[in-house]
């Protein structure tokens, strides 16, 4: 088991499976908000669904409209668990806040080579923590 | 954050779960930058409107806010929508994407917010003033609402200037700070940069090689609203630079701090010509001419029917222009329109090249003298795209 510091934007204690994204997401274009799969084809997670996931990618890219779909995936009941990221950025932050998804973000690490497709991760935003069992 | 007691009441929920939920959005996103209070703002231009780019997620997010009947707080208006609301079919616009639209605008009119439909407020009357916080959120508007009329705004998405719309507050951050505001790279223009195309060139080569760091442009002789427009759309989109200065022309360039300059680049006739170049695609027949990336001012068009003289557009080549519903209102525009169609031109309203899903699907060749159209086209690589001067481009397709 591995702890590590992370810093609080969105509020949540939840407990579940990491999704690792290795490359910039485009929430817009990128995710549907009616199932929650990932459509860029350029992303190795193409076809995977962010569903009660915890999902891990390095920053989001794209149009600022992906916060609507982060939205969107929470009131289509197909939101992920939680949102890990190396630097939150506003396309996030709003559409982590108004889904209310909890969210967290590490600037000093590499998320997406710390955390593992796979790995058991408990978010802790009383104590700013996660903890990583590995898979 | 410090929060005032209306601010605090906002967060806390007395005005209902929506306007929390907004003022929560501005609070974070502003604690996440560094800011330490919200700043009340003038008024927003708000970006996210055409269906091809907001899509279906934007009604479940319309659906929140109408729940809490939520209206803007201050002047706002929209970015383009993805057609002309009024000439939709004769752009080739599909019956199902016309009502989704119109579904949209009707619910950003709902809460009050001026359907524009432009990424040109200041050409129809709505000129920021200097130092005055803004929140717009298109990006060329951004540019030129900093840089040319030293207003303070920065880049927002469309959910935060939205939020700012609704709540009257933006975090004091980034560019709504003096300090932020300081050019960190000199460039000496030394290439002749005449045609709207050029300006264009100029923004696109600096944001490509220099992303979201401001400039200080020396050497550029004259300047008006219609070529910083086309200076800071192209530097907007190629890096994300939402502000800049030109030495004797912008507002700031005289007293801003040169004290953080760390590099002096030139922008040479082989730098110009290396942007003409990538945007050098069309080896057949081209099909569109699109103009109006920003939407083109009264000057602009008038310029457009003063270089085809008596000639007309050839046979199969389509010619469109882009630009605002309240601008043609205008009598001279009205006359200018008529004169411009007589050689075959259309000028649509309320959309653009960018944001309307038929230019990309209906036409595969296509020329313009905007660098961030050239660069929105050919993004996705199923379109061919040519960047020319306009004088260039009705010489090639006229008669």
């Amino acid at each position: 088991m591995k702890t590590m510091k992370i810093r609080t934007i969105v509020e949540g204690t939840v407990e579940g499976i990491a999704l690792v994204s290795p490359i910039p997401i485009s929430f817009f274009g990128g995710v549907d908000a009616e199932t929650g799969i990932i459509t860029d084809s350029e992303n190795p997670l193409f076809g995977e669904s962010l569903t009660d996931k915890i999902f891990v990618f390095p920053e989001s890219k794209g149009s600022t409209v992906g916060s609507y779909v982060i939205y969107g995936l929470s009131v289509n009941n197909v939101a992920p668990l939680a949102l890990i990221a190396n630097k939150a950025e506003t396309i996030v932050i709003a559409g982590a806040i108004l889904a209310n998804i909890p969210f967290v973000d590490k600037t000093d690490q590499d998320v997406t080579i710390s955390i593992k497709t796979g790995d058991k991760l408990v978010i802790d935003t009383t104590q700013n923590i996660i903890k990583i069992k590995k898979e | 954050m410090f929060l005032t007691k209306e601010q605090q009441k906002m967060l806390d929920g007395e005005f209902g779960h929506a306007i929390a939920k907004l003022t929560q959005l501005i609070v974070k996103i502003g604690e996440v930058n560094g800011a330490t209070r919200l700043i009340p703002i003038k008024n927003a231009q708000i970006a996210g409107v055409s269906y091809l780019t907001v899509g279906e997620p934007i009604f479940t997010f319309f659906n929140m806010l109408s729940e809490d009947n939520v209206k803007v707080s201050v002047p706002s208006w929209l970015n383009p929508a993805g057609m002309d609301m009024k000439k939709w079919k004769e752009m080739g616009i599909k019956n199902d994407f016309a009502e989704k639209q119109r579904k949209i605008i009707q619910q950003y009119q709902k809460m009050g917010i001026q359907t524009t439909l432009t990424c040109t407020p200041y050409l129809i009357g709505h000129k920021p003033k200097f130092g005055e916080h803004l929140a717009w959120s298109e990006s060329s508007a951004v540019s030129v609402a900093n840089a040319y009329y030293g207003a303070r705004t920065n880049r927002e998405g469309g959910p935060s200037s939205l939020a700012s719309a609704i709540t009257g507050f933006t975090a004091d951050y980034g560019l709504h700070k003096k300090e932020n505001r300081v050019p960190k790279i000199v460039v000496d223009v030394k290439a002749t940069i005449t045609h709207f195309s050029d300006f264009s060139a100029l923004g696109y080569w600096y944001g490509e090689k220099f992303h979201g760091i401001i400039p200080y442009f020396r050497s550029i002789k004259n300047t008006n609203i219609d070529q910083v427009k086309m200076l800071g759309a192209a530097m907007a989109a190629s890096g994300s630079v939402a502000h800049f200065h030109i030495a004797k022309h912008t507002p700031e360039a005289e007293n801003v701090d040169l004290s953080y300059i760390s590099e002096t680049v030139t922008f040479n006739e082989s730098d110009k010509k290396q942007i003409y170049d990538h945007f050098n695609q069309i080896k057949e027949r081209v099909n569109l001419v699109v103009i109006g990336c920003p939407h083109t001012s009264l000057e602009d068009i008038k310029l457009i029917d003063s270089s085809f003289g008596d000639k007309s557009i050839k046979e199969g080549i389509k010619f469109w222009v882009f630009s605002s519903q309240e601008l043609m209102q205008n009598d001279k525009a009205k006359k200018l329109l008529t004169s411009l169609e007589e050689k075959g031109v259309k000028i649509f309203t309320d959309t653009c090249m960018v944001v309307s899903p038929v230019v990309r699907e209906n036409y595969k060749n296509i020329l313009t003298n905007s660098a961030k159209a050239a660069f929105y086209l050919t993004r996705e690589g199923t379109n061919k795209v040519s960047l020319l001067s306009l004088s260039e481009i009705i010489e090639g397709v006229s008669e």
